[in-house]
């Protein structure tokens, strides 16, 4: 009886204990994000006034507005779609192909690929500039679509077929064999059988590329010409002016920016979570 | 687009293996293609140019000049003092990334509150990692001003006396952006983890508490080993970005004051954009590609071991 | 030489090269199920290395037209064959809106046949862009140029001659009021110019007790001081420092020299150390910098942040471009602020240097339409165009006779342009190789001085170290 009480004193103990460090690390994550709501919904000049204030005598949604009805601003929203859902698909198709042959088969420079997929992603992007860019205008892709999508694709892949392989790995080879025995094809055997099943790791791979290609702001920048072919974070810099920068507009256009992410992660979480272990266990 | 260049009767009998061999290749093809073309080119270029003189700038043929790139750049002080704060940066923000991407896991993957609240939760902690880089930039700057509401705040509850320059003094610089580094960069783990964690078989823990381990027994004896996989991926991959992580020092503070937060990538960016020296800024890049191979060789034998 | 080759020679390096690099600790796998075949397994190598050898020559033509585009492509130009005109600058972004547009529209109805596409983007991404367009040929036909960028273009070979396309174009340059030249050719032409005066916040001066703005450096600190209210979060002046966007060095530093007619240059050379000018001036700043009455968070502060701790009323006095007075009202309308000339030395009567900003324009290299950019500048700097644009721009003009409107409608502007037409404008880093780098050098060591990390002639002497070596 007594040792029943303290169990559950100790338990409440614990809750109690639990939410206050759920609640500190919350205002560690969400405070900045929080005054970047804030500064979105003030005057430029309120921005910089001392005593700063939450919620300031300006508040309007004048911000949202100048970046909602500008058809410009909505152009640099569809782009940044269009942009990360194609990367997304095509690099979770390329990822899924190479982890598959990674994870299923034993051959020639198997280790030495590995090495050199990890190895590309760490030359320093900027440095890559010049020599990147000459070679997309060489191939007729400056100022496209493709531009971007095939840069971020050589952004992603590694990670994918890394975090792919890991997955596939986790799943039983009698399940492909199966097919083989039927009849079918490796092919037949990774679409029908190992991806149907692998949805979560897919999805968490693909929230990870779609967040990549929505953010990445260098390239996004030099390898587009046109305002018409630019995406998100490229728009939050076009405010920035060379004396003066629209501070409010920033913070609206990435807070709007923000939200389709945190919807794509509030639906997929599940899948996105349970995903990502079974790829990163074995890596 | 393989042409094999085997007799036909040759063929005919070693079709099954040689095909099987190449499936494999197949199927990794568009990785190689894409890799090859829009990877491996460009970094073949910045090899080139790391070894001449005078790349770009100006229209003279550029000159052979060997390793006297790398050697300027070994013996430069700005190098020293960039690789250290780089070192400085990417370890602490690793270590750091890592405790509390943990904690945080842990913390979310409570059973002791409702799921609903934990989703809540999930989605407020991963709010860093939903922004640009250079928003998260200009966020920062705007709350670390000495007029900001991070003064403001320790102000009025008494944590400091005077307004704090965060972004612009010496001492606290290279802290402070490191700091925001930490603070845009964990979620990733957290996510990880948090899968991590729910990827442990429950038995473990029961049959752990059915021997008597306490908290911080089965912490240390089973969610640690267990999670040891995923940690040695994190920490790489964490590594290498951390270390090409250019826009958020840029943007906050441009590797100053008085080149306090100048790293690696900065001091390239400069060398190439600013002074124009492409040729020593290639050779920057590949001393950044080769300790970034160093990592990538320990988790590759990391991953041979695992795997056998 | 063909560096298509040289570039599929070195990826087979770098191939090599990583996979040598990962040779010794790598294991050889457990052997498979089936026995390697050899010929099969490198199958794909050889693929992977043939591809780019049909990618890479695409290169060539691209990177040709950089090198050699001959002048004589505009002559063979047909009359009334549609040309297209990029223009790269960030000053659409600058005017009100669509100004630039209504521009390009009555150009084009001056010249039909040719169409002009605006590729508007703020000051930093031009930069970027007109780099790598530059480094790889692909600039746009007509460019907007800052003077601190004019020499490395030129360098590079990215710019054309202007006084080649003047000549070819027979026109009379006596209305240009400045040309950046090189060697004896001019390659930028300033459009616009923007001064740097003082901006006063006349309240925060009143309640100080000061009677008139500064017109020296002794009573410029004395007012500083005056005004510098650290209590309540108010200081005399505000100095950006930024080593991300140094032109501070520029506008709030150097400018102090060249305000008391004095050079940082001898003979096109630095001339730091031993220059009693510029030494004067920094310890000027260092006077007040050490009596605390600079606004805190100098080292970090850029441009904008500089005007909005003005605009909120927490510093007294600013150097500051004359174009930002119509943000300064329209961010504060209640701010009452006047503008005065950048304060010279204790009994200096010469001619002022005003520190100044020029919206420049350049014609690309590579065009293939040097005579229809030249075409468009004509037109940008003819008097009637230019007195519009510098009106918009609140700019003073590129054209000795263009006469921008708000001299007689604004009060603020008719005292900038006095200031403007007793001085003369003076920035030396226009035309210098690498002069952002150069700032940024300065820079560094100015602020080592200033947080008392070395003594002024420590700085000087580092600073001009660190620019000889770009100035070979």
């Amino acid at each position: 009886m007594n040792n029943l009480m303290t169990k559950s004193t100790q338990n409440v103990m614990m809750k109690a204990l639990v939410i206050v460090a759920l609640l500190i690390g919350a205002l560690f994550a969400g405070f900045p994000v929080l005054w970047m709501l804030s500064s979105s919904l003030k005057s430029n000049t309120e921005i910089f006034a001392y005593p700063p204030r939450l919620i300031s005598e300006s508040f309007s949604f004048d911000a949202y507005r100048a970046v909602l009805t500008n058809p410009e601003q909505l152009r640099f929203f569809f782009n940044s779609y269009l942009v990360s859902i194609l990367v997304t698909i095509f690099t979770l198709i390329v990822g899924i192909l190479g982890g598959y042959s990674f994870s299923r088969y034993k051959f020639k420079f198997k280790s030495h690929l590995n090495v050199i997929i990890i190895g590309v992603q760490a030359v320093p992007p900027i440095t890559l500039m010049i020599p990147y860019f000459g070679l997309i205008v060489a191939l007729k892709l400056y100022n496209t679509y493709w531009a971007l999508i095939l840069t971020y694709m050589v952004f992603t892949l590694p990670y994918a077929i890394i975090m792919m392989t890991g997955y596939f790995n986790t799943l039983p080879r009698d399940l492909d064999e199966a097919v083989l025995i039927d009849g079918g094809t490796s092919f037949v055997a990774l679409w029908r059988v190992l991806v149907p099943i692998s949805l979560p790791g897919i999805v968490s791979v693909g929230v990870y590329t779609f967040m990549l290609a929505w953010n990445e702001f260098l390239f996004a920048l030099t390898l587009t010409k046109t305002n018409d072919m630019r995406t998100v974070p490229v728009g939050i810099q076009l405010l920035m002016g060379q004396h003066s920068y629209e501070w409010n507009q920033m913070m609206a256009m990435s807070v709007l920016g923000s939200l389709p992410v945190l919807i794509l992660f509030l639906v997929f979480q599940r899948y996105f979570i349970a995903g990502m272990s079974a790829g990163s266990v074995k890596g | 687009m393989a042409n094999i260049t085997i007799s036909t009767e040759a063929k005919t009998r070693n079709w099954h293996k040689t095909g099987k061999q190449l499936v494999p290749f197949a199927y990794l093809s568009p990785t190689i293609l894409l890799l090859t073309v829009l990877s491996l080119i460009p970094i073949a270029i910045v090899f080139y140019y790391s070894l001449m003189d005078n790349v770009i700038i100006t229209r003279d043929t550029p000159a052979f000049v060997g390793i006297s790139n790398y050697v300027d750049l070994i013996t430069d002080s700005v190098f020293h003092q960039a690789l250290g704060h780089t070192l400085y940066l990417t370890i602490i923000s690793v270590i750091a990334h890592l405790i509390l991407g943990l904690s945080f896991a842990m913390l979310l993957n409570t059973e002791l509150i409702s799921p609903g609240m934990r989703a809540l939760f999930r989605v407020v902690y991963i709010l860093p990692w939903v922004f640009t880089a250079s928003i998260i930039a200009i966020l920062w700057r705007l709350m670390l001003n000495p007029n900001g509401i991070i003064n403001f705040m320790l102000i009025s509850v008494g944590l400091a006396s005077e307004q704090i320059e965060w972004l612009s003094s010496r001492q606290l610089a290279l802290p402070a952006v490191t700091f925001i580094n930490i603070w845009s960069g964990y979620p990733f783990y957290m996510v990880s983890l948090l899968a991590g964690l729910q990827g442990i078989p429950k038995d473990l823990y029961d049959a752990g508490t059915i021997d008597g381990a306490n908290r911080r027994q089965l912490f240390q004896y089973i969610t640690l080993p267990q999670l040891k996989p995923i940690i040695i991926s994190l920490a790489m991959l964490d590594f290498i970005w951390t270390m090409h992580q250019f826009t958020l020092i840029w943007m906050t503070t441009g590797g100053g004051p008085i080149r306090a937060t100048e790293v690696l990538s900065t001091f390239t960016y400069k060398l190439a954009f600013s002074s124009y020296k492409f040729s020593m800024a290639s050779a920057n890049a590949f001393i950044i590609l080769a300790l970034s191979i160093i990592v990538a060789l320990f988790y590759v034998r990391n991953q041979r071991a695992t795997d056998e | 030489m063909n560096k298509g080759v040289i570039s599929l020679f070195l990826a087979i390096v770098m191939l090599a090269f990583i996979a040598t690099g990962c040779g010794a600790p790598a294991t050889p796998e457990p052997p498979a199920a089936e026995p390697a075949v050899k010929e099969a397994a490198e199958e794909p190598a050889t693929e992977e290395a043939a591809e780019p050898a049909a990618e890479e020559p695409a290169e060539e033509p691209a990177a040709e037209p950089a090198a050699e585009e001959p002048a004589t492509e505009e002559a063979a130009e047909p009359m009334g064959e549609p040309v297209t005109l990029e223009f790269a600058q960030w000053w659409g972004v600058e005017l009100p809106e669509g100004s630039l547009r209504d521009m390009m529209d009555e150009f084009e109805a001056q010249n039909p046949g040719i169409t002009v596409e605006l590729l508007s983007a703020p000051y930093a991404a031009t930069r970027q862009q007109t780099v790598a367009g530059a480094a790889t040929g692909t600039m746009a036909d007509v460019v907007g140029l800052d003077g601190a960028w004019v020499n490395d273009f030129v360098k590079q070979g990215a710019l054309a001659n202007l006084s080649n396309l003047m000549s070819d174009a027979g026109y009379d340059d006596s209305e240009l009021a400045a040309q950046i030249q090189l060697d004896g050719s001019t390659y930028m032409i300033p459009v616009a110019n923007f001064v740097y005066p003082v901006f006063v916040n006349l309240d925060l001066l009143e309640q100080a007790g000061i009677a008139s703005p500064p017109s020296t450096r002794a009573e410029f600190a004395a007012a500083a001081e005056q005004l510098t209210d650290a209590e309540n979060n108010v200081y005399g002046w505000v100095l950006p420092l930024s080593v991300e966007q140094p032109n501070g060095i520029q506008n709030d530093v150097m400018s102090w020299v060249w305000a008391s007619g004095g050079s940082m240059l001898a003979d096109g050379q630095p001339n730091l150390v031993g220059n009693e000018d510029v030494s004067s001036a920094m310890e000027f700043i260092k006077g007040m910098y050490d009596a605390g009455v600079i606004a805190p968070g100098a080292f970090a502060m850029a441009e904008p942040d500089k005007v909005e701790e003005f605009v909120n009323g927490r510093v007294g006095m600013m150097v500051d471009s004359l174009a930002h007075i119509n943000l300064i009202r329209e961010r504060n309308p209640d701010l009452n602020f006047a503008i005065t000339a950048l304060p010279a030395v204790e009994g200096y009567t010469g001619p002022r240097g005003l520190p100044y900003a020029s919206w420049g324009i350049g014609v690309a290299e590579n065009s293939e339409h040097q005579a229809e950019a030249w075409k468009l500048i004509e037109f940008l700097m003819s008097q009637e165009t230019n007195s519009k644009l510098s009106s918009l721009a609140h700019a003073f003009p590129g054209n000795v006779n263009a006469t921008p409107d708000y001299v007689e409608t604004d009060e603020s502007f008719a005292a900038a342009f006095d200031v403007f037409q007793n001085g003369y404008l003076a920035n030396e880093f226009v035309g210098l190789p690498v002069a952002e780098e150069l700032m940024r050098q300065y820079d560094e060591q100015f602020q080592l001085y200033l947080d008392d990390g070395q003594t002024l002639d420590e700085a000087l002497a580092n600073a001009q170290a660190a620019w000889m070596e770009s100035f070979q």
